[in-house]
């Protein structure tokens, strides 16, 4: 068997569940916890398909930066032991979810047919490094978009320090 | 076949690696102890052995066979798992770190590294960060509230120099024009060559963050033994508790140095006095220098206030690396 099929096997199949646990437990520090389990599988899965820059931002940015501003909060409230499924959140969420979900169909669709066409195909990406790859798209073609992303959170941060010290402040 | 005989190769280095590393990790604490002794004057560990070079044996014996209490109301799992979660990622930082160049021994190629990824340094970044878990999970598992501020304190002191030191690592990595830890090495070229001098803001913001997330004295707010008895760490006993200063002070230290070493020193680079053995030599003398300088400053200086702490962190080291990045763009456009 070939080694790359084994660890899809075995990466999608600790995702899956621990995606399932995200929504399953209880006790939601166990909830957050799986929550880091899927976000590093699947950065296991861009390491499997080549994609080292995404896989190693992936467990940077979203296991680590993100997810660890959800743990400091979670940690902090009492120990909540509520309902796994609560019926009205359910059927609030549901339409979201199905927005959600068309937009990962076309996503994944669409890529099937624009995959290894563009500038960096399978045989370019051969000679060049991933970094190198994402880096020209980000600052050539892409750079607009980029810029306007990095002005939003620009805006973010200031915002966030304004309110900070407003707080302070009213002490 | 074929396959089986890759997966064999890589564990059986990654386990020679790992093994090494534990071995290594023992004499740094007694290293660490016979350092803190002199520096206070006394003469440390003297007894077990000739001038307590047994000593770590001993310490491991003692911490292994010591009765290891679980309190009642710890939650159990996460519990366990936490002592866990602080240690693994640490020692997967080696799997990223070469400690030297392809060589040759009775025709058989042997790499002194696991894997050479192009995106090295992101990589053991990332790992490095994920060993966070383990102490916020361990202060909340406990159920007591020592270890939760503790284990809050060091997210805080965490978030804020995980952000400098990413951004402090950008200078060398635009110089040297890559991700991989190899290829940094090989663009410092010579003893004026090591990006020390073309980067000093760089190194000084590092060498700060390295304190701050190995939890080293001006930064150890998360044990604080005068406040929190021992921080996240005070309901752990037994190898449990050994494995969380073992992770921080010693393996993460270690690696961090190396990691520095290779960004400004120019890693396993020096004069061939050593014969064929020079590169390994060069490398773990550096690498013992940037540990024994965390130590020096681990044992002479007091510690910060946790605000000053997160105040330095976003208000000085940030700027600061930003602006370093901002110098060397300007000289590399200018420079060609």
């Amino acid at each position: 068997m070939d080694l790359n099929l084994i660890a899809f096997w075995s990466l999608s199949t600790i995702a899956v569940l621990s995606a399932l646990g995200v929504v399953f437990f209880r006790n939601i520090i166990y909830a957050v916890l799986s929550l880091i389990s899927t976000l590093i599988a699947i950065s296991g899965l861009f390491f499997n398909l080549g994609a080292e820059l995404i896989g190693a931002l992936q467990i940077l940015i979203y296991a680590v930066a993100i997810v660890v501003f959800y743990v400091l909060v979670i940690s902090t409230v009492p120990k909540y032991e509520g309902e796994a499924i609560d019926l009205k959140y359910s059927l609030l969420s549901t339409p979201f979810a199905f927005i959600l979900f068309m937009e990962l169909a076309y996503v994944s669709v669409y890529g099937l047919w624009v995959s290894g066409t563009g500038v960096f195909g399978p045989a370019m990406l051969n000679q060049v490094s991933n970094v190198k790859a994402v880096a020209t798209m980000l600052f050539t073609k892409y750079l607009f978009p980029f810029e306007v992303a990095s002005v939003i959170l620009l805006v973010a941060m200031i915002g966030a320090i304004v309110l900070g010290k407003k707080d302070i402040v009213e002490d | 076949m074929e396959i089986l005989g890759t997966v064999i190769g890589v564990a059986v280095k990654s386990l020679i690696f790992i093994v090494g590393m534990f071995l290594a990790s023992a004499y740094l604490t007694l290293i660490e102890r016979k350092f803190a002794g002199h520096v206070q004057q006394r003469p440390g560990p003297l007894h077990v052995g000739f001038h307590g070079i047994l000593q770590p044996i001993a310490d491991a014996l003692k911490v292994l066979t010591k009765e290891d209490i679980v309190p009642a109301n710890v939650d159990r799992v996460l519990f366990y798992m936490a002592s866990l979660l602080a240690f693994v990622p640490v020692i997967m930082i080696l799997a990223v770190i070469p400690f030297g160049e392809p060589f040759t021994v009775f025709g058989l190629e042997i790499k002194p590294y696991i894997t050479d990824l192009n995106v090295g340094l992101i990589l053991a970044l990332a790992f490095g960060s994920i060993s966070i878990y383990g102490v916020i999970f361990a202060g909340w598992a406990s159920n007591s509230k020592y270890p939760m501020i503790g284990g809050l304190r060091k997210a805080a002191v965490l978030i804020g120099y995980e952000v400098a030191l990413g951004f402090a690592m950008v200078g060398p990595l635009m110089m040297a024009g890559s991700f991989s830890l190899r290829e940094i090495v090989a663009a410092q070229d010579g003893f004026f060559g090591a990006f020390i001098w073309y980067q000093p803001i760089a190194f000084i913001v590092i060498l700060f963050a390295i304190l701050a997330e190995t939890g080293r004295t001006p930064f150890d707010v998360q044990e604080a033994e005068a406040e929190l008895v021992s921080g996240y760490n005070t309901e752990y006993s037994g190898m449990k508790f050994g494995l969380f200063p073992l992770a921080e002070w010693y393996i993460g230290t270690f690696v961090l140095s190396a990691i520095a070493v290779i960004l400004f020193f120019g890693g396993w680079k020096g004069p061939e006095i050593f014969g064929p053995l020079s590169p390994f030599v060069w490398f773990f003398l550096k690498v013992g220098m940037m540990f024994m300088f965390f130590l020096w400053v681990h044992w002479t200086l007091p510690r910060y206030r946790v605000d000053q702490i997160t105040e330095i962190a976003w208000k000085v080291m940030l700027p600061l690396s930003l602006l370093n990045i901002f110098i060397t763009a300007f000289i590399i456009l200018i420079k060609g």
